[in-house]
């Protein structure tokens, strides 16, 4: 449903958002991880079309760079502050991005009510809290039904009960059959509502898989291996034995980047092909110790 | 198409929400007012509606370039200030249409202020003089509009170049001094001191939205070219009194349409 290949930008000769690829399908949820700085909202900003970048990026068969209009038109934007105008209310707001997305008044009372700001819907937006902005930003996305959503940094400023709610929302829109992009820090909540994660640092791709290797502990956990002279085979043999295992081979150690619970079968292989194990290093907690390194303190 | 009405329709209602149309409209109003009264008390009879026109032109050619300056440079960069511009780029819209949306909203909007100040003014002195050149005060309120849609796309082309409101408005107050003020100074009198031909006059006329409207004010009022000068004589001799008024109008749509079309250019380019 949302797919980039190659997405890159260049800001002049300093912060550079390196070529990445990637697909979120309908009724999946793709956590984005990164540092202040590693170039989610950049990313964002890619996606939706607002700035401009290298390489492609299509929403349900739309090209974005091409009609950024109509790609738009099937996506629901959670700003990471959203912003409105402050002296309409929420009812006007509501209808003002209602009549902007095609959707009917009928259409955005039922958003501002699925969002619990009925009660508030004639007060102006200036007087409204942080998590009221926050649920009318929501009611906005949802102005429409389209079928991608991306959320950045969702969380941020959310109490607990608010958090909830977000969560339910983000799984609701999952059975809804919704693509969901999320950007977050809110690390623990990542594998329970995400499906895959995607962890930028400095504006590149640092790990893209699923989500359920954070909760198991690793990402693939990594495997440094020192053989016995028979490195260049060994990665033939550890690639056959576990198709998604990622074999890279740095100086007399060899690296195995795969599920945790392949690391059995990557030494079995070796074993059964007679190559010898030397040495051993094992990274087990590498997602997570990324995902801590770049999502601050939330996760503890 | 839809998308720009709704911006359109945005702007209007903003405009008429922050009082700044309403209080616009009111000055305009008591400046024509007390201008059309001094006027009566001097004189007058027939001459009242052109003494009274004559007598605001020169004030409106202040302050209308200035309420079209300020609310065009205010109107992109106030977005980016606030925050909206990113929710708002984010829907189903195009830079192109949000831009000449709010255009045409702050467009209808000082028209509105013109057109209801001196035309609210104008019919409180039709009640006490008697009215035989109405047609002038209408083209006069016509001329302020169109003046005020040549300045608001100059303002456009300020916001979207400008960072930040503050800088946006800065720019435009410096603008309108310049249009205003200096330019009589300066451009005219550099364009009469380096050669008194009437074309170096006609292109120092046209190449201000400000002294269009203000000659084709005046022609509107006295129609003998001789009035204006060496300008006045160059255009009677090359365009006659229809000819040069459809000149100085192009020039004034040619301000209308250009600022905004580079306007256009330029914010489509940008990033969010």
């Amino acid at each position: 449903m949302l797919s980039a290949m190659g997405v890159s930008r260049q800001f002049g000769k300093g912060f550079m958002l390196e070529p990445l690829s990637f697909d979120v399908e309908a009724g999946e949820v793709v956590a984005v991880v990164g540092a202040n700085g590693a170039g989610k909202t950049t990313l964002i900003k890619c996606l939706l079309g607002l700035i401009r970048f290298n390489g492609q990026v299509t929403v349900g068969g739309v090209d974005v760079s091409r009609d950024g209009k109509g790609a738009r038109k099937l996506i629901g934007y959670l700003p990471q502050n959203p912003a409105f105008h402050q002296d309409l209310t929420v009812a006007e707001t509501v209808k003002f991005y209602g009549q902007l997305r095609g959707a009917t008044e009928e259409d955005g009372r039922s958003a501002v009510e699925a969002v619990g700001l009925i009660e508030h819907a004639d007060k102006q937006v200036g007087a409204l809290s942080g998590g009221m902005k926050q649920r009318l930003a929501l009611a906005v996305l949802k102005l429409g039904e389209p079928p991608v959503q991306i959320l950045d940094e969702p969380a941020t400023g959310l109490d607990v009960d608010a958090r909830k709610d977000l969560r339910a929302f983000i799984l609701e829109g999952r059975r809804g059959g919704k693509a969901t992009l999320l950007s977050t820090h809110w690390l623990e909540d990542v594998p329970s509502t995400a499906d895959r994660v995607l962890v930028l640092k400095d504006g590149k791709l640092d790990f893209l898989g699923p989500s359920s290797s954070m909760a198991n502990g690793g990402a693939g956990s990594r495997l440094q291996l020192r053989l016995n002279g028979h490195t260049a085979a060994a990665g033939p043999v550890i690639e056959a034995a576990v198709s998604m295992a990622k074999v890279t081979q740095e100086g007399e150690w060899l690296t195995v980047q795969c599920r945790p619970e392949d690391k059995g079968r990557v030494l079995q292989a070796l074993a059964a092909a007679g190559i010898t194990i030397l040495d051993f290093r094992l990274s087990g907690q590498e997602l997570i110790s990324r995902a801590a390194s770049v999502g601050g303190e939330e996760l503890h | 198409m839809n998308a720009t009405l709704t911006i359109m329709r945005k702007e209007l209602r903003d405009a008429t929400r922050s009082r700044w149309l309403v209080m616009y409209a009111v000055a305009f109003a008591l400046i024509a007012l007390a201008f059309g009264v001094v006027q009566e008390q001097g004189d007058v009879g027939a001459q009242g509606f052109n003494r009274t026109t004559a007598s605001i032109i020169n004030l409106c050619i202040l302050l209308v370039p200035l309420l079209a300056l300020v609310i065009g440079a205010g109107s992109i960069a106030g977005e980016r200030d606030r925050g909206t511009m990113t929710t708002l780029l984010s829907q189903p819209l195009t830079p192109t249409e949000l831009l000449i949306g709010k255009y045409l909203g702050l467009t209808i909007a000082a028209w509105i202020a013109v057109a209801l100040g001196f035309g609210a003014a104008g019919m409180l002195l039709a009640l006490v003089s008697p009215v035989t050149d109405f047609g002038h005060y209408l083209l006069f309120i016509v001329l302020s509009g169109a003046l005020a849609s040549a300045m608001l796309s100059i303002g456009m082309l300020i916001s979207v170049l400008s960072d930040g409101r503050a800088k946006a408005l800065a720019i435009s107050v410096l603008a309108w001094f310049g249009f205003v003020l200096f330019y009589d100074l300066a451009a005219m009198g550099v364009a009469l001191s380096l050669t008194s031909s009437g074309e170096s006059l006609l292109v120092a006329a046209v190449a201000n939205p400000v002294e269009s409207v203000r000659i084709l004010a005046i022609l509107s009022l006295e129609p003998d070219l001789n009035v204006l000068g060496p300008l006045g004589a160059y255009l009677k001799t090359q365009f006659g009194t229809a000819g040069s008024s459809m000149l100085l109008s192009l020039a004034v749509l040619f301000w209308a349409a250009v600022p905004m079309t580079a306007a256009t250019f330029v914010f489509r380019k940008q990033d969010v």
